[in-house]
């Protein structure tokens, strides 16, 4: 497996500004993140994690700080070029699957495929083809997402994540809407799909998912630290 | 009862608590009935109200057509609406079933009297007078308002002259002082005594804006007129409008009239010749309701006015189209509270029933604010339509079948715009709010959304091709090529014949009128005629060319004819092509002459031959010779714009055709001065008034216009229509844009979910405009494809009101798509920018 960086992410910096308010987000996150790696992100609510999610994945902006994403910098890039990166190289999957009621599930994955200029409509047919393949969905390829059960909704959105065949597959707490069955189910191909060499970063809070991961990474306070400090830290807000 | 109060009262709280919402459907359904209440009120006062006299209900006229003024030999299609005085009193004598039958006069113009108050040393006054049958007033059953009104025993040969005063002119040109009545005036230069001041609510049997200034005895006709009709049985000029007794039969009554009419006919001249024998079986007189009067007008504006009528109509349903949108997405916003009462048991009937309610509420309210707009919008079409008409018996004021109609149209608005939201409002599903994030844009709601907004665009572009057509064929008329110079011309008409002048005193005054206009500053030319290029009037004679057969009835011989002073080619720019012009040479005593224009030579010598030499005359094969051909003129529009210019002759004045009857003799009085100004001319008209006074104290000005100004005139109505259409158009495009921004921006505002997980997928800002503005085109796409095959029918409605252009215009048609394919982007663009500007982070956030 490699071992090259895929990620480089120094002392990064998120303040929110709301009403005079400012929320520091992220104060300082130092992260590394090889390719093929898959990294499981844990912490408190609040702490900052969709927050990273979202920098890493180029839907949001650092205040301050650096970023390399495949050995660009990133951080400060202007609206069209995140778009393009985005679509290229990142993979989304969202607590609540966030699939587009008004589109079929092939619809669906073949989206981000529609954003990538020049992509014959052969090639995607066969993309969608293959992605839902994958995730075991190609029977209900002309379904809509709302005759879908959540696990399977998921089990869509894999593959829309899936069909750009991007750098990294960023989940945002994925089994949170899910009964404990499903959330397996989709642990399992995530799991799969890391054996197979995709590069994931998981946010979760449950121990038991984190586990599945190669390396865990926990936030406090939109900082990242070390598990044992961590265990300390939440002892004493609870003491 | 009690449950309306309380369905009111809730409605009312509801719209006081969403004011924005409250204020744009009030504004926009102000404008909507506004406008459409305007219309109403001009379509009232012109085509529906009846003339302010006793039991309107009772009058009937004989006839239907205007007709007007004066008609020699037979009628179109042999239906009668004009009589000679010899046969109305035939008529009126053997008919019982009349209560009263009344003659007047079909040609009341301004200038064709000429009054002095005798008493006074005043200047004379340019008036107007109608002669009317003694029975005139009784027939109406009129009062006087002061003095008294005519009577039969006024309207007797020898009887002493008596007239009867407008109360609008006893009060504009007398300042109402009592002494009027019983002074004596000076008409055309004849003492008549003026009994009494009619009504002042009374504008005269029919509508027009030169109501008549003095009621005179159609026995006097003779004496005030030179042209004398009066005596003449092949002259028709009256309009008869009589009272039928209670329980009338009009069906029999018109048989009967028809049968009295055929057998006056039978010894007349006209009804000798084979022509005439073969059309007095099928002469005939329409009765027709004379409540209105003699309805010249009201068949003048009728089909404009529908055409407004129509036009106002649809920009209403396109105002509903939009408040419909409006309510609907009130609707949904409070499907929760929907829900919540029907879980508590409400009938789905009762929340219909509330939604109703405050769609009708709404309405009112728009309809009360919509008087406001109907207010000023009345006075600026009266403005438009009836421009310098202040004797126009028509008034913006609010009357009572307009609040009628404004409150029926609310109610109607009302009912439209609120049925179908408060139905799907009603059919929510109580579970559609449990159903999540990702549910359904596409349900019954947005798929009405999207057909109002189609149906808008549909609308609207059967609007601007409307607007579109008129506008280019009012530019064609106004700028076609009238064969004439208009610039720094001045036309002032004059009436010699009521200031006292004899025949023989002509050459003498003409002379004089040339001299001393030519001596005013900036005058470079002057020009008399016996009436002006489009200025509504034509002189029509058969024209019988020599050493060609007798013309038949159906032979088109006719030609339109004037005569003019040897400078008037000149001065209206008319050119003299061949042979010659009108000369000073051409005099009462010297060889009787003609010029003649371009399509005179067309129609009359096709083949080539040369007028210029030939002879025509007008009372047929006999009178041939009488008239030599001198010259020919370029062509000039003289009498209908519209039309193909008619074939002309010219002739000196002073020129009598020994052959031709006594009309050639009223012919001999000059109309019209044309002077030709060097430049703009200040205070022109004051100078001309006084030069004339000088000349004759009786020469009065009974008109002055400039040139141009007497040919804009005569599109007036076009004018209004094309104006109101275009108006009504672009309020149209603004309201359907409005509901396509509308519809656009509440789409967006409900997709800005999906909108951020599409950028979280990578699309960029281009994508997502493009999504949401092709969404928007589509819906004005299919509004176009649905208006492009209305428009070309609708358009059939227009084609009489065209000129030059037909309703298939692909310029017009070209135009209109383009105007709402930009108008749709606009709407489009707003939202879609805002969409794009949409934060992903913060979108999938509000999931
Ligand atoms: N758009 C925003 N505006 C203001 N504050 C925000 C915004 N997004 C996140 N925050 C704040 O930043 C902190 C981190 O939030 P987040 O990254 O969502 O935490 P979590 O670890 O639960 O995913 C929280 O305090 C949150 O309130
Ligand atoms: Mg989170």
């Amino acid at each position: 497996m490699a071992t090259d960086t895929m990620i480089q992410i120094e002392d990064l910096k998120k303040i929110f500004y709301t009403d005079e308010i400012e929320t520091h987000a992220l104060s300082g996150v130092h992260l590394n993140i090889n390719r093929g790696e898959y990294v499981a992100m844990s912490g408190p609510s609040g702490c900052g994690k969709s927050t990273l999610l979202s920098i890493i994945g180029l839907l949001d902006t650092p205040t301050g700080g650096s970023y390399t994403l495949n050995g660009k910098a990133v951080a400060n890039l202007n609206f069209a070029d995140r778009s393009r990166i985005r679509n290229q190289e990142i993979g989304f999957i969202f607590q609540s699957f966030n699939l587009i009621g008004d589109l079929t599930v092939a619809e669906n994955v073949e989206l981000p495929l529609t954003y990538r200029a020049g992509m014959p409509a052969t090639e995607r047919k066969k993309r969608v083809q293959e992605s839902l393949e994958r995730v075991n969905m190609a029977h209900r390829m002309r379904h809509y997402p709302a005759q879908l059960s959540g696990g399977q909704q998921q089990r869509v959105a894999v593959a829309r994540a899936l069909a750009g065949s991007p750098s990294i597959l960023l989940a945002d707490e994925p089994t949170g809407n899910l009964d404990s069955k499903n959330g397996e189910a989709v642990m399992k191909l995530l799991q799969e799909l890391h054996a197979e060499g995709a590069t994931i970063c998981m946010v979760t809070h449950d121990p038991r998912f984190a586990a599945h991961a190669e390396r865990q990474v926990h936030l406090f306070d939109g900082k990242v630290v070390a598990e044992g400090e961590l265990n300390r830290l939440l002892a004493e807000v609870e003491g | 009862m009690n449950g309306l109060m309380q369905d009111v009262t809730y409605a009312l709280r509801q719209l006081r608590k969403a004011p924005g919402f409250t204020l744009t459907a009030v504004l926009t359904l102000a404008l909507g009935i506004g406008a459409n209440a305007a219309i109403f009120t001009l379509v009232h006062a012109v085509l529906l109200q009846n003339l302010p006299v006793s039991d309107p209900k009772s009058l009937v006229r004989l006839g239907d057509k205007d007709d007007c003024c004066v008609m020699g030999g037979r009628p179109e299609n042999e239906g009668y609406s004009l009589f000679a005085y010899d046969l109305y009193k035939h008529l009126r004598d053997s008919a019982p079933e009349f209560e009263q039958l009344a003659a007047m006069q079909a040609g009341v113009s301004q200038g064709a009297l000429t009054a002095r108050r005798g008493a006074s040393n005043s200047l004379s006054k340019a008036s107007s007078g109608e002669f009317v049958s003694g029975n005139y007033f009784q027939t109406f059953g009129l009062q006087s308002y002061a003095g008294r009104l005519l009577l039969p025993s006024d309207d007797v040969a020898g009887a002493p002259m008596a007239a009867v005063l407008s109360y609008r002119a006893w009060q504009r040109d007398y300042a109402m002082d009592p002494s009027v009545v019983g002074s004596i005036f000076e008409l055309n230069t004849h003492p008549v005594t003026v009994v009494g001041i009619t009504p002042p609510s009374f504008y005269g049997d029919r509508m027009t804006d030169t109501p008549p200034d003095f009621y005179l005895p159609v026995t006097m006709e003779p004496i005030l007129d030179p042209g004398a009709l009066l005596k003449r049985p092949e002259a028709s000029w009256l309009y008869v409008l009589g009272r039928v007794k209670p329980g009338t039969q009009i069906g029999p009554l018109q048989e009967k009239m028809s049968g009295l009419l055929r057998d006056w006919l039978i010894p007349q001249k006209v009804y000798q010749n084979a022509d005439g024998k073969k059309a007095l079986p099928k002469s005939h007189i329409v009765l027709t309701p004379g409540g209105v009067g003699i309805a010249n007008m009201q068949a003048e504006y009728r089909s404009g006015l529908e055409l407004l009528m129509g036009i106002s109509g649809l920009v209403l349903l396109i105002a509903c189209a939009n408040i419909a949108n409006l309510v609907l997405v009130r609707g949904m916003a409070r499907r929760a509270e929907t829900s919540i009462r029907m879980a508590l048991g409400a009938a789905r009937k009762r929340i219909i029933r509330q939604m109703l309610t405050e769609s009708l509420v709404l309405a009112c309210l728009g309809g009360v604010a919509g008087l406001a707009v109907s207010y000023a919008g009345t006075r600026m079409l009266l403005a438009l339509a009836f421009p310098d008409s202040p004797g126009l018996p028509i008034h913006a004021s609010p009357s009572l079948p307009m609040l009628g109609f404004a409150f029926g149209l609310s109610l109607l608005t009302g009912l439209i715009f609120g049925i179908a939201p408060a139905w799907i409002t009603s059919h929510s599903e109580p579970a559609e709010s449990l159903r999540g994030a990702n549910r359904s844009t596409r349900d019954s709601a947005s798929l009405l959304q999207r057909s109002l907004v189609v149906t808008q665009a549909a609308l609207s572009l059967v609007l601007l091709v409307g607007a579109g057509l008129l506008t280019r064929s009012l530019n064609k008329l106004e700028h076609q090529n009238f064969g004439l110079q208009t610039e720094n011309r001045v036309v002032i008409h004059i009436s010699p014949d009521n200031a006292g002048y004899k025949p023989d005193q002509l050459q003498a005054l003409y002379g004089e009128i040339e001299d001393r206009f030519r001596a005013l500053p900036g005058v470079e030319g002057v020009g008399l005629s016996l009436y002006t290029p489009l200025e509504g009037d034509n002189w029509g004679e058969g024209v019988t060319i020599q050493g060609r057969p007798e013309p038949g009835q159906n032979d088109h011989v006719g030609a339109s004819w004037d005569r003019v002073t040897p400078d008037f080619f000149q001065v209206i720019g008319q050119r003299i092509l061949r042979g010659r012009g009108i000369t000073d040479q051409d005099t009462g005593t010297s060889p009787i002459v003609a010029v003649v224009n371009e399509t005179f030579v067309k129609k009359f010598f096709p083949n080539g031959e040369d007028p210029i030499g030939a002879h025509f005359g007008l009372d047929g094969v006999k009178s041939a010779g009488e008239i030599e051909i001198v010259g020919v003129v370029s062509d000039v529009k003289y009498v209908n714009p519209r039309e193909a210019v008619q074939a002309m002759y010219f002739r000196p004045f002073l020129q009598h055709a020994p052959l031709s009857d006594n009309a050639d003799v009223r012919s001999l009085f000059a109309g019209a001065i044309m002077l030709q100004m060097r430049g703009p001319s200040e205070g022109l008209e004051a100078q001309v008034r006084r030069t004339l006074a000088n000349i004759n104290p009786n020469l009065t000005v009974v008109n002055f216009n400039t040139f141009g100004g007497q040919i804009e005139g005569q599109f007036t109505q076009e004018k209004l229509i094309a104006r109101l259409t275009l108006m009504f158009g672009m309020l149209a495009l603004v309201l359907a844009s409005v509901g396509l921004y509308g519809v656009t921006a509440y789409t967006v505002a409900r997709r800005t979910p999906e909108i951020g997980i599409r950028m979280a997928l990578g699309a960029g800002r281009g994508n997502v405009v493009s999504m949401v503005l092709r969404e928007a085109m589509l819906q004005a796409g299919v509004g176009l494809a649905i208006g492009l095959p209305v428009a070309l029918l609708c358009v059939r409605f227009l084609k009489t009101q065209l000129y030059g252009t037909g309703g298939q215009d692909p310029v017009v048609f070209a135009g209109a798509i383009v105007v709402l394919v930009v108008s749709a982007c606009v709407a489009g663009l707003i939202p879609a920018r805002r969409a794009a500007s949409t934060d992903p982070v913060k979108a999938l956030r509000t999931e």
